[in-house]
């Protein structure tokens, strides 16, 4: 009996025990979470907590002095250029370890291995991609230069002394959470941290929506509704610039710019569109125009916003430089920054770099194409995926041509033994094998003058960005910079033909023949991800920008601006004029007019009132908004239909849809043609959508009045956090803007760094903050701190610090690290 | 007795050995000494509870609360139930049951293993 007792509560005890210390399906061990000695308790950060005055690290060469401000930011002061990198590793890894992996954990597919099954769809298209891959051939290539492998190791190091001393009750929150650890850090995480800007920015596609179109209407119709440059434009090199180069020959263009559609082969994969709203603005005004007679230079990339933030403030300081500025969690140097001479700014150019190729394989077995005439053997790639809660891992298969690899469409893939499949092979800037990219950041760090700033704009290679320039000797310069594929016009705008060498990438643009512009007679220079010049560039670098909306608007403020402040700078981030609604809204209104019974619409009267800003409070903007959005799906999804399944295709552009407002009334494409007895004209469409986008605002936001239906509430802007955990946001923030808008704030994208910087013979001075904070603790009192300021508009202070002794009030911390 | 030796204990070895340590050591200081199993078990139970209780009252303090107000929205957003409940004290109290059953059950087996050996 005494036994039985025993066996019994042993049992139970150790049962109970055992049961607490393991995860439950996607619910983590509990007895570790709660524990106060390891469990979340341990995250909690104190406001008062210091940094240790001294750390001993191995690896650091020389004594580092690390000066805290009052908004967590390091100000890292180091005898030599190692040592500033490994500590730039280590703070980064210290305030944002788990975010710095979950990018390279998704840059290389690898994130079922933590999350379970839900991510797999997510890694097989990441893998298939080739990120991975890419990553460690660019890093195996980079490495030959010295410095860059120098670099990329000091900022390893440090990375891995952060994780080597930590233990379980250490690990960032979400860690205990998901329950994984950490691994090592290495110079090739860094490159897949930027495989991951890479996608983000030049990962979209419209190729195979426009050869849907294509298919269907022809290509006078493609050529008249998908023009390759806009009627409305305002390019980022400012018309008329003379090109001074000699341009190299460009490619002969084949006689079919698209391949043939294959019968029952619909064209659907999964490779996103273009979004409009992941872009930025930069500018600088010159001397000439700023009341300082120095320039002011401003940049905020637009973003998904999400916390952790996706950038981290840092001052760097070395015998060969004294840079300040945004850095990305996982890559050394800083990215979007200043230093005493100069200030610089990138925005995406988003040009055509991704390109699709239809492939004809010889059998199933995918082993050979045709090519010129001839078959090619492909290359074979065994992608293994371990996926948690999944006893055996999963093998997919990848195979590649030299366009690069193939990607299969859903339904191929199930008919794969019932015919040969065609398969299409990608062509991506991505996956270039060379990719010095952070050299270019490495030499603007350190850069005096415009001279340094072209020499390390040529160590650049993708995601191409507009490098926006300023320095105090009053030179301003910006320059749509990076590898640009040496295309003839319109090639990539639809799937091509593999089989003919004529589609092929067959060389690339010269980098000094880049698109540039220095000191301007207008006096300022700006990017809002619009075509980068007008068409007398030489060269074809895409036929879809960004809507030039924002463009416009930035460009006439500039012009109009004189003795221009870090202030007035400000107020133009922060603007909210709508050029959509002065474009089209007049017209619209006319058409409502004509009926009476809107006159007595409440609607109606507070559109008619409306100043045409898109600020927090105001009804017209959500009206206005919501009415254009319904307005283009009436008129083109009937015939351009986005939601297909099989063979979804892309709407005109919002400028080619107002001008054939304007200017084709009579256009055949008004006309529903879901409704067959009856012909829809586009005074028809235009007051229908009208009552239509009333009656969903009214069933959604119950009847009009200025709280419920102020633009803010409606459009909502959230800011989750980077792994979905809930609780971990903060949603429903105050403010205005939008799509094409230059406060580019949307539901879930907007400015991820604002910054205005005042060029100074002595010392600049620089203002910026991002919507986050510099931790990525959740409980820390600095993880989401700039957001209520960023929402207003406001701007910080930064503190650029002339040399580690300087005294201020804003400093609220030091530490020295060691060497061991 | 049993309540301060197995508090300061646990104390001491938590800071170094995982969170389980707390079942082993109740385990071995009432199968060393315990008059009955209702004793050991509250001894034990009690002895965690005040412990994780006051640490982690501590360290929720010092954070203003902060941490648990995110664990409590992130649970409650797969648990509904939750969402009616003050964050707080409903975390306190699953850590606190989650500490003293583990302790205070092997605290009985700790007792009859004594009752085994006599």
């Amino acid at each position: 009996m005494k036994f039985v007792k025993f066996i019994v509560s042993l049992l139970a005890a150790a049962g109970l025990t055992y049961a607490l210390n393991r995860p439950l399906g996607a619910i983590p061990a509990l007895g570790r979470l709660f524990s106060p000695f390891e469990g979340f308790w341990q995250n909690g950060e104190s406001k008062l907590s210091l940094p240790p005055a001294n750390l001993q690290l191995a690896g650091a060469k020389d004594e580092i002095d690390i000066v805290f401000d009052d908004n967590h930011v390091p100000h890292v002061f180091a005898k030599n250029d190692h040592d500033a990198y490994f500590a730039q590793g280590y703070l980064v890894a210290r305030d944002r370890l788990w975010q710095m992996e979950f990018y390279t954990l998704a840059a290389s597919g690898r994130l079922s291995e933590v999350v379970g099954e839900r991510a797999l769809e997510l890694d097989r298209y990441s893998r298939r991609m080739g990120m991975a891959d890419a990553a460690k051939k660019v890093y195996e290539n980079g490495k030959t230069d010295k410095i860059f492998d120098e670099v990329l190791n000091a900022y390893t190091e440090g990375v891995n002394v952060y994780i080597k001393q930590l233990k379980y009750k250490d690990l960032p929150v979400e860690y205990k959470i998901i329950g994984y650890q950490p691994e090592e850090w290495s110079p090739y995480k860094t490159i897949l941290m930027m495989m991951n800007m890479r996608n983000v920015l030049n990962g979209g596609s419209d190729d195979f929506r426009m050869t849907n179109a294509l298919s269907k209407y022809g290509m006078d119709v493609v050529k008249d509704l998908f023009p390759n440059y806009p009627t409305n434009e305002s390019p980022i090199i400012p018309a008329g610039t003379k090109w001074d180069f000699t341009p190299v020959a460009v490619p002969a263009a084949p006689a079919q710019v698209s391949a043939n559609a294959i019968a029952g082969e619909p064209v659907a994969f999964n490779i996103p569109t273009h979004s409009p709203e992941i872009g930025s603005n930069n500018w600088v005004v010159g001397g000439t125009k700023s009341a300082t007679g120095l320039p002011i230079l401003a940049n905020d990339p637009h973003l998904q916003l999400t916390l952790p933030s996706i950038w981290y403030q840092m001052q760097l300081c070395t015998p060969t430089m004294n840079v300040y500025g945004a850095c990305l969690p996982g890559a050394p140097g800083v990215v979007i920054g200043f230093n005493k001479d100069i200030a610089w700014g990138v925005t995406n150019v988003g040009s055509d770099v991704m390109d699709f190729y239809q492939i004809k394989f010889k059998d199933k077995t995918k082993k050979e194409y045709w090519y010129n005439g001839a078959w090619k053997p492909t290359t074979m790639r065994v992608e293994e995926f371990v996926v948690k809660g999944r006893p055996e891992s999963l093998k997919d298969t990848v195979f590649s041509t030299h366009h690069g690899p193939i990607v299969y469409n859903v339904s191929s893939e199930k008919n794969l033994n019932q015919t040969v499949p065609a398969g299409h092979a990608m062509r991506w800037i991505a996956l270039e094998k060379e990719g010095t990219d952070l050299m270019a950041f490495y030499y603007l760090n350190r850069a005096k003058n415009y001279d340094d700033y072209r020499k390390a704009l040529s160590y650049y290679v993708a995601p191409a960005q507009n490098f926006i320039f300023a320095s105090n000797q009053n030179d301003i310069s910006i320059t749509p910079n990076g590898k640009l594929p040496l295309k003839w016009k319109e090639q990539g705008k639809f799937i091509m033909d593999g089989s003919n060498p004529a589609n092929d990438w067959q060389g690339w643009i010269p980098i000094e023949q880049n698109p540039t512009a220095k000191n301007p007679a207008q006096g300022f220079l700006s990017s809002a991800n619009q075509f980068s010049t007008d068409p007398t560039y030489p060269y074809y670098l895409g036929w879809k920008f960004a809507p030039s909306e924002r463009a416009i608007r930035i460009n006439e403020r500039l012009a109009a601006m004189q003795k221009a402040t870090v202030d007035s700078l400000r107020l133009l981030q922060n603007d909210n004029f709508n050029v959509e609604a002065r474009v089209i809204l007049p017209e619209l209104m006319k058409i409502l007019n004509s009926d009476s019974a809107n006159n007595n619409n409440a609607a109606y009267q507070v559109l008619a009132k409306w100043n045409m800003k898109n600020d927090a409070t105001e009804m017209g903007a959500t009206i206005f908004e919501r009415w254009v959005k319904e307005l283009r799906y009436t008129i083109w999804e009937d015939e351009f239909s986005m939601k297909d399944k099989n063979n979804p295709m892309n709407y005109p552009s919002r400028s080619r849809t107002w001008e054939m407002v304007k200017k084709q009334p009579t256009a055949k494409w008004f006309d529903n043609i879901s409704t067959k007895d009856k012909q829809e004209t586009m005074q028809d469409i235009v007051k229908s959508s009208f009552k239509a986008t009333i009656d969903s605002l009214t069933m959604k936001l119950g009847p009009m009045t200025p709280v419920t239906w102020a633009w803010n509430q409606v459009k909502s802007t959230d800011i989750n956090h980077l792994g979905r955990l809930p609780g971990f946001g903060r949603q429903d923030i105050p403010n205005g803007g939008g799509g094409g808008i230059v406060n580019a704030t949307t539901e879930v994208n907007g400015p991820s760094w604002r910054m205005v910087v005042q060029l100074d013979k002595g010392w600049p001075k620089a203002y910026g903050l991002y919507p986050g904070g510099q931790s990525g603790n959740p409980a820390s009192p600095f993880y989401d701190n700039m957001i209520d300021k960023w929402a207003k508009g406001e701007l910080n202070e930064l503190f650029f610090m002339k040399s580690k002794d300087e005294k201020s009030s804003r400093i609220s911390g030091t530490m020295k690290i060691i060497k061991k | 007795m049993n309540y301060i030796i197995i508090l300061i204990v646990s104390a001491v070895a938590q800071y170094f050995l995982p969170w389980w340590v707390v079942a082993p050591i109740s385990f071995g200081i009432t199968a060393w000494k315990s008059d009955t199993a209702l004793g050991a078990y509250g001894s034990a139970a009690a002895a965690i509870g005040t412990l994780w209780v006051g640490y982690a009252t501590f360290l929720n303090m010092s954070n203003e609360g902060i941490m648990v107000q995110k664990i409590g929205g992130l649970f409650s957003e797969n648990l509904k139930f939750l969402k009616s409940l003050p964050v707080t004290p409903t975390f306190f109290a699953i850590m606190t049951i989650i500490g003293s059953q583990v302790a205070g059950l092997s605290a009985v087996a700790g007792h009859h293993f004594k009752a085994l050996l006599k």
